[in-house]
């Protein structure tokens, strides 16, 4: 592996995925290639197939048809090479209660080859168990569980690490923490990380790039970061104007008036101007910010807001 | 890629890390020292069995314990990870799931092979101290009593280990292990009910049934088994359950969905 991550083959591929029990098709014709060195969110509303994907992703359940890839190996017809390249977790990270956090890992570490005991202890010092590790599992919080379940997964320095819901049942200084290591662990060892949640400011804050499923559907996919590098340009956005009487503010500068004041299309260097405009008029200014498309809106404007059908 | 005795290794783990199954041990140690004792007790001296009847008689009560312990262990060791829910960390290492059933078949009989061990050991030295091995004890069957013992414990360790792949089978196939405990131990109890009503002098069919067979001890002091028919056609019909029981078990655990 080298550093330069950007030019990198897609970490997985995701062929034509199909999942179907019965009548019921679960996922739908699913492509998708995840990028190396990116964090990945992978969003949707419950029972969306999110979960389901994942499973396959893993060999855990089978795939009806098309085939997923892992680093150039299919985890259809080579899962024992695919699967290698992978750390996961499913769910919840349910580990053996009556092990302690540490045989748990030595559990993991003897089903691969080359990890020492001088990994075990890094991945232990990664997710921050240091001081509860050699305590029986059953005593453990769901937050502590859940930076086991990322340590079993992290032992074999995969490639790939897939979370299932990763924020689930964490505080937000659980959450925080997750993120910051999944930054790190992205930046640091070069892992890509698929992470699959229906938070979506949460995956907001975590994701290089996000993709939507919907009903088993691929709805989007969409970079993040790249909607932040535009923000930079000289380009017109939506300005919101807090007054006191956005109707007459309307006569002076125009825009549209909504429920929380009036909000005018206008580039940043224009908002001065604008403001003395209104001042000038006798308007009463109590804020102005410019009105952000957050992932939630463009979210439910993708899924027109659905439940699952 | 590691070696597929890890796999072992940590089954046994799992096995003997629990605090249930040393305590399973320990029963089965004290109570086939328990029971050589209390024949030495209640016994009037001039009455007192040899040193070899002691152990047998031992042997045959402690066996159903054995039995019993290596089935609740049988019965665990695929359903357990399904209600830990652990099985989708274990099934997605790079191992296929043939070698991580086959391993915890194997600890599995390794565990039925320790407490027969133990209990056998623990049986004879309770009735090697307590008991004489002079005295009036019959051959049976022509065997001494030393080989006999010895026999009867196989013939034991048998119908156990058909027992426990039956449990184990269950374990797999529908993934609850009180299921597989009840109708493992069911079958165990009921095996003698079933060849008295379906007895193959009766009816021809009956001698392919696997309960007519689970006994082999009939052959010890016979020529000829229920129904007339040879020790060789006992082990063929045994050998055939026995592998439609392991088939069974891997078609369902290697292709299965984990979901939920």
């Amino acid at each position: 592996m080298t550093a330069n991550i950007a030019v990198q083959e897609p970490v997985a591929r995701l062929l034509g995925v199909t999942k179907q029990i019965g009548k019921k098709t679960l996922v739908s014709d699913l492509t998708l290639d995840i990028p190396a060195g990116q964090i990945f969110g992978f969003l949707g509303p419950n029972g969306a197939g999110k979960t389901t994907t994942i499973r396959m992703m893993v060999g855990l359940i089978s795939i009806s048809r098309g085939d997923i890839m892992i680093g150039g190996r299919s985890i259809r017809t080579n899962f024992e090479e695919a699967v290698a390249q992978v750390g996961a977790i499913v769910e919840n990270p349910e580990m053996y209660k009556f092990l302690t956090g540490y045989q748990n890992l030595r559990q993991y570490a003897r089903m691969v080859s080359g990890v020492t005991k001088q990994r075990i202890d890094e991945v232990i010092q990664l997710v921050g168990l240091n001081n509860r590790i050699h305590d029986k599992v059953k005593s453990y919080s769901l937050g502590m569980r859940q930076r086991l379940g990322v340590a079993q997964a992290l032992l074999h320095r995969p490639k790939l690490l897939i979370l299932d819901e990763p924020t689930n049942g964490l505080d937000p200084q659980g959450i925080r923490e997750l993120r910051d290591y999944l930054r790190r662990l992205c930046r640091d060892e070069g892992t890509s990380v698929f992470v699959s949640s229906h938070l979506l400011s949460e995956m907001e804050l975590m994701c290089d790039s996000v993709a939507v499923i919907q009903n088993g559907k691929l709805v989007d996919v969409r970079q993040l970061k790249s909607v932040g590098d535009a923000k930079a340009g000289p380009q017109s956005r939506e300005i919101l104007f807090e007054v006191n009487d956005p109707g007459a503010a309307q006569a002076l500068i125009g825009g549209t008036v909504e429920a929380e004041g009036l909000v005018v299309r206008a580039l940043r260097s224009d908002i001065p101007g604008l403001n003395e405009r209104l001042i000038g008029g006798g308007i009463q200014v109590y804020g102005i910010k410019e009105v952000v498309v957050s992932l939630e809106d463009q979210f439910l404007k993708m899924t027109g807001g659905e439940g699952i059908e | 890629m590691s070696s597929f005795s890890a796999l072992v290794h940590n089954e046994n783990i799992k096995i003997y890390s629990r605090i249930r199954t040393w305590i399973m041990l320990f029963l089965l140690v004290v109570l086939s020292i328990l029971v050589p004792v209390l024949t030495y007790v209640t016994s009037e001296p001039q009455y007192r069995p040899t040193m070899w009847n002691s152990f047998q008689m031992t042997i045959s009560v402690m066996f159903f314990l054995n039995t019993i312990f290596t089935v609740v262990i049988a019965s665990d060791a695929v359903a357990g990870e399904f209600s830990w829910g652990t099985i989708k960390l274990l099934l997605i290492r790079p191992w296929s799931r043939s070698k991580i059933l086959l391993s915890k078949y194997i600890a599995m009989v390794l565990f039925s092979i320790l407490t027969t061990v133990l209990l056998a050991v623990c049986a004879f030295g309770a009735s090697r101290i307590l008991f004489s091995a002079e005295g009036t004890s019959m051959p049976i069957g022509g065997w001494s009593p030393e080989a006999y013992s010895l026999l009867d414990i196989g013939c034991r360790y048998i119908e156990l280990f058909l027992t426990a792949a039956i449990a184990f089978m269950v374990s797999s196939v529908f993934r609850a292990s009180g299921l597989a405990i009840g109708l493992s131990l069911f079958i165990m109890f009921a095996k003698d009910v079933f060849t008295a009503i379906f007895n193959p002098e009766r009816y021809e069919w009956a001698k392919y049934l696997l309960f007519t067979h689970m006994d082999l001890s009939a052959y010890l002091v016979a020529d000829k088994g229920p129904g007339g028919v040879t020790l060789g056609f006992s082990i063929a019909v045994l050998a055939v359950y026995y592998a439609v029981f392991l088939l069974l078990s891997w078609v369902v655990f290697s292709r299965r969905d984990v979901a939920g």
